[in-house]
């Protein structure tokens, strides 16, 4: 976090600017740069910028098909999350769009036919009842930061297995920058064979074999679309509007998600405790000052050292994490906890064991949550979760929905990003840093039994049940990007 | 506490404030303010007028502190004996005037211990900045300077306190040896005054000042303590008919003797045997620095053991830069990382090299905060914990938990000069909005002063830098010493041992 405050410092606030008045292309390639130099970083700008970016592409979108739409959303989205595969939100939010697209399209399929109710049915009941064994499937065979970060072909390559050859040339290639040419290029050419594609992307690349058998489905598939190209034409600009307004939805969502979690405040803090949290996060801050409104206690802070701890000065002593104070109205200023008359006790990391015989509780902040329960936040939540274990002291972690991810962490290592070693050590000490290997991993994998209680906008669960409400956001066909 | 004299504690109001324990000195604030008489003040009046105010002190002060606690503490007034002693003396003439001076200062409960005069408002400040868990650990400030030590204190000393609590000097083996060094340059210096003899007046008239003003300037080390009652008990046996400069030599090879073979030979002892547990291939991994580690670390790679070592290390002292330094120095191969990466850097480890300030009875390890950490990843993933540690540095004292004995440091060692600096962009920001009024007040000016001066001012906002923290003994697997590598549960075995020699 440099200070460079010049007048216009590139993030979250510039790139929303500029989102109003730059075309998709370029405000697609605006946010790419912008996450690739980590100037809009964590996962709520991250989240924001996304969501209002897809809103503009699906306002945006000419097309009169859900097909094509679904596949625009996600080849934008297979772009973002090359970009910066470890902000997983980025991915989670171009999901959600996507399921949602299938919602409305599902919608008024059901309403119109019933021939439709196989696309939109097919899905469903696997999210009932059966979800559990075709999602953890399907999300077995899946690393996301692998097949976004080093191989981004990787997904086309076997969705395309199945896929005609048209399909592959439509496909933009995925990290260059002229991929607009798929933009002008799909309305016209290839509106029947979108149709064909759609159903079966899906199918290839995410429903286990012996569901169905590829041959039949990919015929009736084939003959409700032609069906429902009749319908749609005449429905799509409903549809988009349907659309648009279930994205403005999610926007509200991830806006309210901090009120929605604190408002649980008051369940779980009990007057007198010591709490002891971790790093800078807006969310803990509203949670804990709407326990703070009725009853006194004392906050513990570890200041996260090499890499949050200038934001966690800034948060203990205004309130506001330093970065998006430079962006945000004075309306939504808050004030400090030390202003709510709670005691704040900053601490180095180094203290937690010691302190934490005395801790009550612990909130963490996260990153993104998994759908194991395990959860990446900043370096050192590993080892307050784990002291806290040690002394049977409840963890607790809030987090907004939006954060939740439907990937399963096979390989923790590659969850990990590794942030600059002149926080830790300073370049000015040459000689060192010349023969010293300097670490500096800006996250933790916490695992799923480190935890005691998630706290979401949806309310409390069990680090267990994360899977179910993967299951209640996430479309099956969407969780390979 | 060995030089004060017990018995005046007898003739002192049983309200005599501690002045490392907050409660009391409240109480004897608001103990002023009820009653509006310094609570020295008794000894003037006759027996039973004392009697009678005594009553009614207690009574006022059990009615209006129901809630801090038990009012009165009679062993801490043993404590401050001696300060109180001087009160008792100042008193009568006090007393006098001391209704109007109480009823002046009525509406700030006002601190007194003897002669220390420090304005009240600033006291009560820094009270609310002591965190309330750690408040029996907050003593005197940390002396810094010379000024106000005893005359009788000896430069060498004067000299090792201030890099005592400036860090120059940092790490227990060699506070202890320095600590000796010092004291050799006392002795050598010291002359028997007529009628005395250098066994009864050296260590109760001309030692302690020095150990007084060392614990001053930073609280001693076990180590130290250990070493401190070795000499005494040397000093004492000494037999009266020796002349002076025998019995002086005497003392000085005798400490000579003692640093060679409980610190020097044990050090190069334990690191010969401690670097037997280095194999091929190992990485090993060090929390903070310590000097018989790294020790270890460099006869294992002399010996052609090719490993690796991961520094881990945490601010604000970051004692593992020089440790890491010196073993690259060396030709080591080592990564560095913060305690905030701990859990990283453990994965990659096969072993834990940990020093030690000292081994509690319990097998208990106190060590630099933040070994507890270190060792409790390495439990979990079942890599051996090994401390390195001399039998200097065992103690009878028991632990269990890091807060009833620790050693607090001041707060504001914990911002480091870059961080003030960010914070210094921040703190003019809300000034020119209206939210945040603490620091819209002195906007005009900017700087790092500023900035600790808001942390200082900030109401509810404490700051926490404790030195040490204790390590759970079955984090341990083996404690290396010069008498061989024996599990935490042995440490009071071996204590026993080194002592009775």
């Amino acid at each position: 976090m440099p200070p460079t405050t010049a007048t216009v410092t590139p993030g979250l606030a510039s790139f929303l600017k500029s989102l109003k008045t730059d075309s998709v292309e370029s405000s697609i390639e605006h946010f790419i740069s912008l996450l690739k130099r980590r100037q809009i970083r964590n996962s709520r700008p991250c989240a924001i910028a996304t969501t209002q970016l897809l809103l503009r592409v699906v306002a945006n979108f000419k097309g009169r098909d859900v097909g094509k739409l679904l596949r625009r959303i996600r080849e934008v989205g297979q772009r973002l999350t090359a970009a910066q595969p470890r902000e997983m939100v980025v991915g989670n939010m171009v999901r959600r769009v996507l399921g949602l697209i299938r919602e409305v399209a599902e919608d008024g399929g059901d309403a119109d036919t019933n021939a439709m109710s196989d696309i939109g049915q097919s899905p469903q009941p696997q999210h009932d009842s059966l979800a559990r064994p075709s999602l953890s499937s399907s999300i077995s065979t899946f690393s996301p930061l692998r097949h976004g970060a080093t191989q981004p072909m990787d997904s086309s390559l076997h969705s395309e297995s199945l896929a005609d050859s048209i399909d592959l040339a439509q496909r933009p290639p995925l990290l260059t920058s002229h991929t607009s040419y798929a933009a002008p290029s799909a309305p016209m050419v290839t509106s029947l064979f979108g149709l064909f594609s759609h159903p079966e992307t899906p199918s290839a690349a995410s429903t286990p074999t012996g569901y169905h058998s590829p041959n039949g489905k990919a015929t009736t598939l084939t003959a409700q679309n032609l069906e429902r190209l009749g319908d749609s034409s005449a429905k799509t600009g409903d549809l988009k509007a349907e659309v648009l307004e279930g994205i403005r939805e999610l926007l509200d969502e991830l806006d309210q998600s901090d009120e929605l979690i604190a408002a649980n405040a008051l369940d779980h803090i009990h007057s007198n405790e010591i709490i002891l949290t971790h790093s800078a996060s807006t969310t803990v801050q509203k949670f804990l000052l709407a326990a703070a409104k009725k009853r006194k206690f004392t906050v513990v802070h570890a200041e996260a050292h090499p890499n949050d701890h200038d934001a966690t000065h800034a948060t203990i002593l205004t309130g506001k994490k330093r970065d998006t104070s430079e962006d945000s109205d004075a309306e939504d200023r808050w004030k400090p906890l030390t202003a709510a008359g709670i005691t704040v006790v900053l601490i180095p990391d180094s203290h937690v064991f010691a302190i934490m015989s005395r801790v009550n509780k612990v909130i963490l902040a996260t990153h993104t949550v998994l759908a194991n329960g395990g959860l990446v936040a900043a370096a050192g939540a590993r080892m307050i979760a784990k002291a806290a274990k040690v002394h049977q002291t409840p963890v607790v972690v809030v987090s907004g929905v939006y954060k939740l991810s439907p990937v399963y962490p096979f390989d923790i290592e590659e969850l990990i990003e590794y942030g600059d070693a002149g926080n830790v050590v300073p370049y000015e000490d040459g000689d060192f840093v010349d023969k010293v290997d300097v670490d500096n991993p800006l996250y933790d994998y916490v695992p799923a039994d480190l935890v005691d209680l998630y706290i979401t906008n949806l309310g409390g669960h069990a680090p267990s049940y994360l899977y179910r409400i993967v299951a209640d956001h996430y479309r099956v066909e969407d969780i390979n990007l | 506490m060995s030089n004060q004299p017990p018995s005046s504690s007898q003739e002192l109001p049983a309200s005599i404030p501690n002045a490392s324990d907050q409660k009391p000195r409240q109480s004897q604030g608001e103990n002023q303010k009820t009653v509006g008489a310094d609570p020295a003040a008794p000894p003037a009046l006759s027996g039973a007028e004392l009697k009678k105010r005594a009553k009614a002190e207690k009574a006022a002060k059990r009615a209006q502190q129901k809630a801090a606690g038990p009012p009165k503490e009679v062993k801490s007034a043993v404590k401050e004996s001696k300060q109180g002693a001087k009160e008792t003396k100042q008193a009568p003439k006090e007393s006098k005037q001391l209704p109007k001076e109480a009823e002046k200062s009525r509406p700030m409960p006002l601190r007194r211990r003897g002669s220390q005069t420090a304005p009240p408002p600033k006291d009560l400040k820094k009270d609310t900045k002591q965190v309330g868990l750690f408040g029996h650990l907050y003593g005197q400030p940390r002396q810094h300077t010379v000024v106000g030590a005893a005359k009788e204190v000896h430069p060498a000393v004067l000299a090792l306190g201030l890099q005592m609590s400036s860090y120059v000097i940092c790490g227990s083996t060699s506070r202890c040896v320095a600590m000796l060094l010092a004291f050799k340059s006392v002795i050598e210096s010291y002359t028997t005054p007529p009628g005395n003899s250098l066994a009864r007046h050296l260590t109760a008239h001309h030692l302690s000042p020095q150990i007084d003003y060392l614990k001053s300037c930073r609280p001693i080390s076990i180590s130290m303590g250990n070493a401190i009652r070795w000499l005494k008990d040397v000093i004492i046996k000494i037999d009266p008919q020796v002349t002076e400069s025998d019995a002086k030599s005497h003392l000085l090879s005798s400490i000579d003797n003692f640093i060679l073979q409980r610190i020097t030979a044990a050090d190069e002892l334990i690191a010969a045997s401690a670097s037997q547990k280095i194999q091929a291939g190992d990485v090993i991994l060090t929390y903070a620095s310590s000097s018989i580690v790294q020790s270890t670390l460099i006869k294992a790679h002399k010996a052609g053991t090719p490993f690796r070592v991961i520094v881990v290390d945490s601010k604000p002292l970051f004692e593992g830069r020089k440790l890491a330094r010196n073993l690259a120095a060396h030709g080591l191969q080592v990564q560095y990382s913060l305690v905030s990466a701990a859990a990283h850097a453990v994965k990659e480890a096969t072993k834990v090299f940990l020093g030690a300030h000292a081994m509690m009875s319990n097998g208990r390890l106190y060590s630099r905060v933040g070994t507890a950490v270190v060792a409790m990843l390495a439990h979990e993933r079942d890599i051996p914990v090994i401390v390195c540690c001399e039998s200097v540095k065992f103690t009878e004292r028991v632990a269990l938990d890091s807060i009833v004995g620790n050693e607090v440091a001041p707060a504001e060692e914990l911002l480091s000069e870059a961080e003030r600096e960010a914070l210094v962009g921040l703190k003019s920001k809300p000034a020119d909005s209206e939210n945040v009024t603490e620091a819209a007040g002195d906007a005009g000016e900017r700087g790092k002063g500023e900035v600790l001066k808001w942390w200082r001012e900030e109401p509810n906002l404490q700051m926490l830098n404790i030195l040490y923290d204790v390590t759970p003994a079955e984090y341990i697997k083996m404690v290396v010493t010069e008498y061989g590598s024996l599990p935490p549960s042995s440490v009071p075995v071996v204590h026993r041992i080194s002592t009775n020699t």
